[in-house]
């Protein structure tokens, strides 16, 4: 070994800097403050409320304990059942409440009741239009005009609209899925028979989800733009594993009749 | 020129160890010649250079993952931790316990075999094999879990040995204390032997399943995950001490802060890695989201080791470049024996580990997973780790120890002091497709990603750049690997001075009281490239056409 006793060495080659020089890349955790992600955030009052917007605690990404595998598939049968479309795809149809509540509200307002009065009952009904029924293909006689506003406010109270989706070897039921840009949504997850994933690929990037066999999984989704989203598996599942994909339509809000009319006419 | 006393070390050793050693470096280079070749068969079907079919494409990505992630590593460290403990340790040391290494090396050869007729005969399960990809118990999978069986019981019986060559010279009192390498030798056999031990807790329960013997585990996951981060780091911490072993051989370099400071470096690895492998399961649906937190935070210490060891390196020697006359910030680097494979091998080594840093550093923010967890990005920047770093560090190693072991010169050394920079430039485009796939959702694991043409069109052309790049590194790894068989293989000894590779001498005088910045300054870009990827993927986040609101559990 070479005598260093010798020599009295700069400052770069003294023991203490490169012990702390070897701490250099935790510095990533300012950035990560910056954006809001910071674990233990030092530099704000919540983690929450500075969180990215896809991300969100957690990822926006939770497991509940929930069903068996078998009741997750009845409630999502009957999800499907309930609002297929003559296409096969499937469309939900709390949101078509929600528009339908949003414009009782503007009504009574109109004639002077506040909207705050109706919201258990708008609250309800959207509850109850979420129950697996069968109704048929169509739900309508809302009329034209957008919900603009007011839908949100009502989805805003009666709470997001519940998607159920199975992943198997190889497909997801519902393979194509109509939802509505600027609603929130519930994925109810799970995967049937093994790990596969349920992501979502969205233009310029992608959102990752994976789904463990029987464990169901929940996330809060809004679309902020209209488009065709490629749902695709990305934890690999046996060789069928590349043809394992579905679609997410979005369309920009509209009123439910004339979209299932849209769709209808494919 | 004298050779190193790496090279002399080993060419002292009895007949008996390096006949252990050879066939020990012999199954290393097998395992990776088949890894790289179904390696390049995995991109090229990918790029759809080929048309392999699902069972014969994901069969070649399964034995490209068994071969280099489980063998080719587990081999080459085996041999390197009884060739450096034997060689460092006391002049004329020799490998202690040498049957149990013996018994060690045949039960890992075994294993190989049985992992590859399980690749061959079963369904492909790729390297992790989850029993539920499996689905029922067969002999084939029953071979996969044992071949990782009989591999963790033979790399423990040879790290055993390993660490009884470094510990009887001391009890025997023929040394006063270890000397740097010997010691980092013991603290890196026994995080091989954990690994044994967590090979056995993954593998065990789901070989009893695949023989019939239980039900299916319903941990394996957690298991997997837990052997999985000790592999990803053992082959890491082998290569730093690879790197302080080299440095002496190729500049006569040894560390200017004292063998204390490289100890305790060194040591680090056994507290910084093991608590740092929660941030492989923050896509977990069922992960706590303290688990998280706490899996971000301390994500960020796993690099401590590494740096510090990079530091001690770098600076001695430039600090020892400097006292020879170096000019400038890094004029220096200049001075390096660059004409010494081993020396090229290294030097892009350090490369490839920043780039390859800078970008697994993104994926250690539990937020971010969401966005880059299971896609492309993964093997986009891990190949820069496993190939560009580790890999190319091992081979670096053999360009001394094979010469040592057989006495044969090494292979047209000026062609393998190019091939570095060559299998470099592949996995640069290799690379640089991969993350940018990874980026823009390119999934990992899947052979076709057209998706009935629904899948963006540049994602066709970034698997293109896949299969190029592939191909590429794969070109230039084996004709590497075709230099060192001709290295290994049987023929006449030939004088070892005419082996003598080209080298600096540096270490003769005693350094000058100098700066050394390269270090420092090197981290500062390391750290300025992890940010500026980990903000790119915040922003990507955030321009999603997607918010994504708080988990909702509790039902």
């Amino acid at each position: 070994m070479t005598n260093e006793s010798q020599v009295k060495p700069h400052f770069t080659t003294r023991r203490g800097f490169i012990a702390a020089a070897g701490f250099g890349v935790v510095g990533l955790y300012f950035l990560w403050a910056g954006y809001g992600a910071a674990p233990l955030n030092i530099f704000a009052g919540s983690g929450e409320s500075q969180a990215p917007a896809g991300g969100g605690h957690g990822g926006g990404h939770g497991a509940a304990a929930g069903p068996s595998v078998e009741e997750f598939r009845s409630a999502a049968e009957s999800f499907i059942e309930s609002n297929k479309l003559p296409d096969g795809s499937v469309m939900p149809r709390r949101q078509a409440m929600a528009e339908a509540t949003s414009m009782e509200q503007m009504d009574h307002a109109a004639m002077g009741h506040g909207p705050q009065a109706e919201a258990p009952a708008a609250a309800d009904k959207a509850a109850k239009a979420q129950a697996p029924m069968d109704h048929g293909g169509t739900q309508g006689g809302h009329g034209e005009t957008p919900p603009a506003a007011g839908a949100t406010e009502a989805h805003a109270e009666a709470g997001p609209t519940d998607i159920y989706l199975m992943a198997y070897q190889w497909g997801y039921q519902p393979a194509v899925l109509r939802l509505q840009a600027n609603v929130p949504y519930r994925f109810r997850m799970m995967a049937l028979d093994m790990t596969h994933g349920a992501s979502l690929q969205l233009g310029a990037g992608s959102r990752i989800i994976r789904l463990r066999p029987g464990a169901l999984v929940e996330q809060s989704f809004t679309f902020t733009r209209p488009g065709e989203y490629l749902l695709y598996c990305t934890v690999y599942c046996g060789m069928g594993h590349d043809r394992m994909q579905g679609k997410i339509i979005v369309t920009a809000n509209q009123p439910q009749e004339s979209s299932h009319e849209s769709a209808s006419a494919h | 020129m004298k050779a190193p006393a790496l090279t002399e070390g080993l060419r002292q050793l009895p007949a008996g160890d390096k006949r252990l050693l050879k066939v020990c470096f012999g199954a290393a280079l097998i395992a990776l010649t088949l890894g790289v070749l179904f390696g390049a068969g995995t991109a090229g079907t990918r790029a759809g250079f080929v048309d392999s079919g699902p069972l014969y494409g994901y069969r070649m990505m399964t034995a490209h993952g068994v071969s280099i992630f489980f063998y080719w590593l587990y081999f080459a460290q085996a041999g390197l931790l009884l060739a450096f403990g034997a060689v460092f340790t006391v002049p004329g040391g020799h490998i202690a316990w040498r049957p149990l290494a013996w018994t060690g090396l045949a039960t890992m050869i075994a294993g190989f075999v049985a992992s590859g007729y399980a690749v061959i005969a079963g369904l492909p399960l790729l390297y992790d094999a989850p029993p539920e990809l499996a689905g029922v118990p067969s002999p084939a999978v029953a071979a996969f879990y044992l071949g990782y069986l009989l591999l963790a019981a033979g790399l423990f019986c040879v790290a055993v040995s390993g660490v009884a060559t470094v510990l009887k010279p001391r009890f025997d009192h023929r040394i006063a204390s270890w000397p740097v390498v010997s010691f980092a030798a013991v603290g890196w056999a026994g995080l091989l032997i954990v690994s044994s031990i967590a090979a056995l807790n993954a593998f065990l329960p789901a070989a009893r399943w695949a023989l019939g013997l239980s039900p299916m585990p319903s941990d394996y996951s957690v298991g997997w995950h837990v052997l999985f981060h000790n592999m990803h780091y053992l082959p890491l911490m082998a290569t730093v001490i690879v790197w302080y072993v080299l440095v002496q051989a190729v500049a006569g370099v040894k560390s200017v802060f004292g063998a204390h400071l490289s100890k305790i470096a060194f040591a680090i690895y056994l507290i910084f890695v093991p608590p740092t492998s929660l941030y492989h399961m923050f896509l977990e649906p069922n992960l706590a989201e303290a688990v998280r937190v706490i899996g971000s935070l301390l994500s960020l210490f796993i690099s401590v080791p590494t740096v510090t060891v990079f530091l001690v390196i770098v600076a001695s020697l430039e600090v020892h470049a400097r006292t020879h006359g170096a000019k400038g910030l890094f004029g220096w680097i200049g001075m390096l024996p660059w004409r010494n494979p081993a020396m090229a091998a290294m030097g892009m080594a350090v490369v490839n580990l920043a780039i390859g840093g800078a970008f697994s550093f993104v994926l250690i923010q539990e937020k971010i997973a969401p966005l880059l967890s299971d896609t492309f990005f993964v093997p986009g920047y891990f190949h820069f780790l496993t190939v560009g770093t580790v890999t190319l560090t091992f081979l670096a190693a053999l360009c001394y120890v094979l010469p040592g072991v057989t006495g044969h010169a090494l292979w047209k050394p000026g062609l393998l002091t190019a091939l570095p920079y060559f299998i470099t430039a592949g996995l640069l485009i290799f690379g640089a497709s991969g993350v940018t796939a990874g980026y823009l959702g390119v999934p990992r694991r899947v052979l076709d990603v057209a998706y009935d043409g629904t899948a963006p069109a540049l994602w066709g052309t970034l698997m293109a750049g896949i299969g190029i790049g592939g191909v590429i590194m794969a070109a230039g790894l084996l004709t590497y690997l075709y230099g060192l068989f001709r290295t290994l293989w049987p023929a006449p000894a030939e004088d070892v001075a005419g082996m003598t590779l080209p080298s600096v001498a540096w270490g003769d005088v005693t350094p000058a009281a100098t700066r050394a910045w390269a270090g420092p300054l090197s981290v500062l870009l390391l750290v300025g490239a992890m940010a500026f990827f980990t903000a790119l993927a915040f922003e990507m986040i955030q321009a999603l056409p997607l918010q994504a609101a708080g988990a909702m559990g509790g039902h």
